[in-house]
């Protein structure tokens, strides 16, 4: 296996269960080419806890807990940072696993060139694609890179048949307005998406920004309350797409 | 999903507002029959002491009841059996601990209890008998105070700890704590004493063997087809071939015994029908003309009805407990199975609606929560809240030709569980043939109720197998006290009391034999542990004070076996179990069907962590040598605080780590080895088992430090769970480490409690995956599961306001425990188990 297949892993979690079905092992690799204003994962752009692994040797890691996700329907989800963002590891971490049946799940933000999208995807069971914002000016200012190239690998993977469960992180005051959440359904509506999930904003994090001696971009962003949340899926369900919103998150 | 049936309700609340008496009834009649009996065979002065105790005690009838029989003269008051000694040891060195805990006790029965029982059974008792015999055969090992010792135990412990042992609250003031110190020192010679006293049974090596034998399932399903008429009657033809003096005994006390049941519930008949005459509400007089109805018949004719059924069964139960006295784990067992048939006629007939069975299943859990354990507040553990003396229930599983047996009756158990929401200890039988929505739905208890236990058929049923049951039989298991399968009604197991601690075998390789607290040279000398050059010398060393510690206790154990046998009968219970008719002879003398002997360990994540620290920063890192490690334990790690930090770094066992867990594995397979290769009096083998009675915060107390870093007098890790704090790579790591155990070899189980992540349970998907842990645990080999699912949050917050957390329930090793009523260092210890993922 050559060195350029290696993957920067900066974390492997085993029990998640809310990464995909079932219980799922979830692998982070590190680098994100944006830098949203909420992001959860710094240590993804930051840490150098980061270490170079072979995808033979971190599919063994996640092949140790095949028995349960032979009972749950779970698997391996990689995540990231941005998994698809240097595509020779993670395609030959996603084409080890499948030769091991694992069930794959990529958690992407889309904002990586097309061709890196369609590498994967035969080596993908289920993607889970955030849309942060619809319009590309406040995408640019909320995560440092505009939308463009998002919203074209997100069509792109619906036209080919790809199974894709789409996430909004619903953050008060940056994307829960009127005129985003249209845009939201009228781009769900234009693919023939029916259901989606909403992400509430949580503060938790702000913890690890703590501990890796950094300030959170927005240390003034506020969790949505249960009635922006309700409001915000019932915006969605006006034009036919079932937004889900974890009550427990 | 329904509410809790009002009239259950009320005597749920009874229940907990309740104070805790001490009843002397029980033991009053029994001795008193007892000094009439001299000189008779032991199965007949049994018969009659409990004859006397069933005419003579008071019985009662609460409100609300549709259930009756009672065990003493008040709500909560366990039955006293003086005879074992474990109770008069009590009663003699710790009764202020027992009334500042809450006990009371009528001013009469204070004096009967130390002016005439207390005198009479003195050296009569079990405990007495075993003591002597522990000493006649040099099994025991008594506590050392010469000075030296103390400067000892001083440096290994510090003060502080070891007054923890006998007063655990630690005041916050100045002014309390010198208020504490002078009472102490006025109490010093007298807890001291008390401490003597309560190792006066200690065994060689700091092991355990408890004076009563027991936790055993008891045969409902002979009374229910039989009723004690037919048992009676078996007895009679048995005794036409009586061969000699100690069967026509043996069986003219199950004759006795049959009669004295007939007789206590004519009693309840009686006053159910005078209550009946005297109440004005035609609905309550209806309810007291059912249960005289169904006293005159049960438990002496088979039941026709499913509430006849369940009356018979809480009758038998009851007088169980009176016979053998309380703390004896005596188990109903496969109750859905057992009840199954009465309510499938009833309801076929239109007898009886879900509702009211359902209302009866709920009183049968709020009366199997009717029992206290008195256990003296030494070291943290307090056992005495109300359901710790487990009358566990068994439900699910398969059937006896391995067909799923999962049934309605199941399902309606699970429903009165949830709305009683007592701390019941039920285990919940899972096979591969289970429905696929069982464990979900079990799981879902947490939701509302305590969290219930999940054990697996396929290694249980193979583990029964292995120990010799017949393949039908080893299908019918229950599980008595915590965790530990039993044969349904046809063993005599005694599952529960005798007990090693791992660390205690590496103490003696530090010390040469010595062990720490107790402070002999109890073991062999492995030798010099600081010349030993490999980490392959100190396992062998350790494997070698190891096997000392299965033989002193096998030993220890079979000479108390032989003093129930020789003294201490019981007819009643022996009357219900296969095999004791056809044998002719009790239970305690090998009559049973079935016959084993357990011996517990304990401490196994401390230890295969310690012995893993070893072999990396003694053998392999060489950071620390075997003297300095020695030196280290030795003065629990004072001005070596970097040391210990470094050694709890360590890898640990429940991380899915292959070198450490293979350490566990070979642990295990060899002591399961060692203790099944013991014979047991009546002819068994002995079965380990991993399970820590909750007693694993007061073994520790006792435990000088180790080499993972725990510090002298912290619990031990408990049951067969890794060390508290140890699992840091989640519940999937943890449940691969412990599957890579051979649990089939574990004859009486082992028990390993999860803490699941706050708020798991509150998801759909998190329900499925709890239960989906279940599932690939038991694919995987493991035998038993149960979750913990309160945050430390919810925890801290039950400590600081412990009245607004009443009802919060706590798994404890195998059972369930009302958190607020545990003492603040096991309280701290569940705190500390490892909140996974």
């Amino acid at each position: 296996m050559s060195p350029s297949e290696d993957c920067r892993v900066f974390d492997i979690q085993r029990f998640s269960i809310h990464d995909g079905p079932g219980i799922r092992t979830t692998v982070f690799l590190e680098g994100c080419p944006l830098r949203c204003a909420w992001c959860q994962n710094p240590e993804s752009f930051v840490s150098d806890a980061a270490r170079a692994m072979t995808p033979a040797a971190i599919v063994a890691e996640v092949l140790r807990d095949r028995d349960f996700f032979a009972v749950s329907g779970g698997g391996m989800t990689v995540s990231g940072g941005e998994p698809l963002l240097h595509l020779a590891p993670v395609r030959a971490l996603l084409a080890e696993a499948k030769r091991h049946g694992l069930h794959t799940c990529v958690q992407t933000s889309g904002a990586v060139p097309s061709e890196n999208v369609a590498a994967v995807l035969g080596l993908v069971d289920v993607f889970q694609f955030d849309l942060k914002h619809m319009n590309a000016e406040r995408h640019r200012a909320l995560t440092g890179a505009t939308n463009e190239r998002i919203l074209r690998n997100a069509t792109l993977l619906v036209e080919r048949g790809a199974t894709v469960q789409f996430r909004t992180p619903l953050v008060p005051g940056v994307n829960d307005d009127e005129e985003n959440l249209n845009a939201l359904a009228q781009f769900f509506t234009g693919l023939g998406i029916t259901t989606m999930e909403l992400v509430p904003y949580h503060r938790l994090y702000l913890e690890k920004y703590a501990s890796l001696g950094l300030r959170a971009p927005r240390e003034d962003l506020e969790p949505p309350s249960p009635s922006e949340r309700r409001r915000a899926a019932e915006r969605l369900r006006r034009d036919g797409v079932l937004a889900h919103v974890d009550p427990h998150e | 999903m329904s509410a809790l049936h009002p009239k259950n309700a009320a005597q749920k609340e009874r229940l907990l507002r309740a104070e805790h008496w001490l009843c002397m009834e029980r033991a009053r009649y029994y001795t008193e029959a007892h000094r009439e009996t001299e000189g008779q065979h032991p199965s007949l002065r049994a018969a009659k002491a409990l004859a006397r105790v069933l005419e003579k005690m008071t019985v009662r009838i609460e409100p609300d009841e549709l259930l009756v029989g009672n065990r003493s003269t008040k709500l909560i008051a366990p039955p006293i059996a003086p005879e074992r000694g474990d109770f008069t040891f009590v009663f003699e060195h710790l009764f202020d601990e027992l009334r500042a805990f809450g006990y009371r006790i009528e001013p009469h029965d204070e004096r009967v209890l130390f002016d005439e029982l207390i005198p009479y059974w003195r050296g009569k008792t079990v405990r007495d008998a075993k003591i002597a015999a522990l000493e006649s055969h040099q099994l025991s090992s008594k506590l050392d105070l010469s000075p030296g010792e103390v400067r000892r135990k001083l440096r290994s412990f510090g003060v502080r700890k070891l007054v923890r042992l006998v007063d655990e609250d630690t005041p916050e003031t100045l002014r309390a704590r010198a208020v504490r110190a002078g009472r102490l020192a006025l109490e010093l010679p007298r807890l001291v004493r008390a401490v003597r006293a309560g190792a006066g049974d200690n065994l060689k090596g700091r092991g355990r063997c408890t004076d009563t034998q027991a936790h055993i399932v008891l045969g409902h399903k002979n009374v229910l087809r039989l009723g004690f008429s037919g048992i009676r009657e078996q007895a009679r033809t048995r005794m036409e071939h009586a061969r000699d003096d100690g069967e026509r005994a043996f069986l003219e006390s199950v004759e006795i015994v049959c009669d004295a049941m007939r007789a206590f519930s004519e009693r309840f008949a009686a006053l159910a029908r005078t209550e009946a005459s005297a109440v004005a509400d035609p609905e309550r007089r209806a309810e007291l003309e059912g249960i005289a109805d169904a006293c005159s018949r049960v438990p002496w004719l088979p039941p026709r009805t499913f509430a006849e059924a369940v009356q018979s069964m809480w009758f038998t139960q009851n007088a169980a407990i009176i016979s053998y006295g309380a703390g004896s784990g005596i188990t109903p067992g496969r109750v859905d199975q057992l009840l199954f048939p009465y309510f499938e006629a009833d309801l076929a007939s239109g007898a009886l609606t879900r509702a009211h069975a359902l209302r009866l299943l709920e009183e049968l859990i709020v009366k199997l929560n009717n029992n206290v354990v008195i256990w003296p507040n030494l070291g943290g553990a307090k056992l005495n809240h109300l359901g710790s003396d487990v009358e566990n229930i068994t439900l699910g599983g398969v059937d006896a030709h391995g067909n799923d047996a999962t049934n309605e009756l199941t399902h309606l158990f699970i429903e009165a569980l949830a709305n009683t929401n007592l701390a019941t200890t039920a285990s919940f039988r899972v096979s591969q043939k289970s429905p696929r929505e069982f464990v979900r739905q079990v799981v879902a208890i947490h939701r509302r109720s305590n969290s219930p236990a999940f054990l697996n058929d396929e290694t249980a049923i193979a583990a029964l197998v292995r120990d010799g049951y017949a393949l039908e039989d080893a299908r019918q298991y229950c599980l008595v006290g915590c965790v530990e399968p039993s044969g349904n009604g046809d063993t005599y197991g005694a599952t529960g009391g005798s007990k090693v601690y791992f660390p205690t075998a590496l103490d003696m390789v530090f010390n040469r034999g010595r062990t720490t607290f107790f402070g002999n040279r109890d073991g062999v000398d492995t030798g010099d542990p600081s010349q030993m050059a490999s980490f392959d010398e100190v396992l062998a060393a350790f494997y070698r004070q190891l096997d000392s510690l299965v033989e002193w206790v096998t030993e220890a154990t079979n000479l108390r076996d032989a003093i129930w046998a020789e003294r201490f009968h019981n007819p009643l219970i022996s009357s219900t179990i296969d095999g004791c008719i056809d044998n002719a002879k009790d239970m305690t003398a090998g009559g049973a069907r079935y016959n084993f002997g357990a011996v517990g360990g304990g401490g196994l994540g401390t230890v295969v962590d310690s012995l893993a620290a070893i072999r990396k920063f003694v053998f392999e890192d060489r950071v620390v040598t075997m003297a300095e490690l020695g030196e280290a334990l030795a003065t629990d790690f004072r001005g070596r605080e970097a040391l210990r930090q470094r050694l709890s770094s360590g890898p640990r066992f429940g991380n899915d780590l292959d070198e450490v867990d293979s350490l566990a594995r070979e642990l295990v397979a060899r002591f399961c080895a060692k203790v099944r290769s013991r014979k047991t009096a009546c002819g068994g083998h002995y079965k380990a088992s991993l399970i820590s009675y909750g007693l694993n915060v007061y073994e520790g107390a006792l435990e000088p430090a180790t080499p993972d870093g725990r510090r002298a007098g912290e619990p031990l890790s408990n049951s067969m769970s890794p060390s508290n704090g140890a699992e840091r790579r989640g519940p999937t790591a943890a449940l691969s480490s412990l599957a890579r155990i051979d649990h089939t070899a574990i004859g009486y189980g082992n028990s390993v409690n999860m803490r699941l992540p706050v708020g798991l349970l509150a998801t759909e998907k998190g329900v499925d995956s709890a239960a989906h842990l279940v599932r690939a645990y038991f694919d995987k080999g493991g035998f038993h599961l149960q979750f913990n699912t309160a945050d430390s949050a919810t925890l801290r917050a039950a400590q600081r306001t412990p009245d607004a957390y009443a009802d919060l329930i706590v798994r404890v090793s195998g059972y369930s425990a009302y958190f607020t009523r545990l003492g603040r260092r096991i309280q701290d210890d569940i705190i500390g188990r490892t909140e996974l993922a």
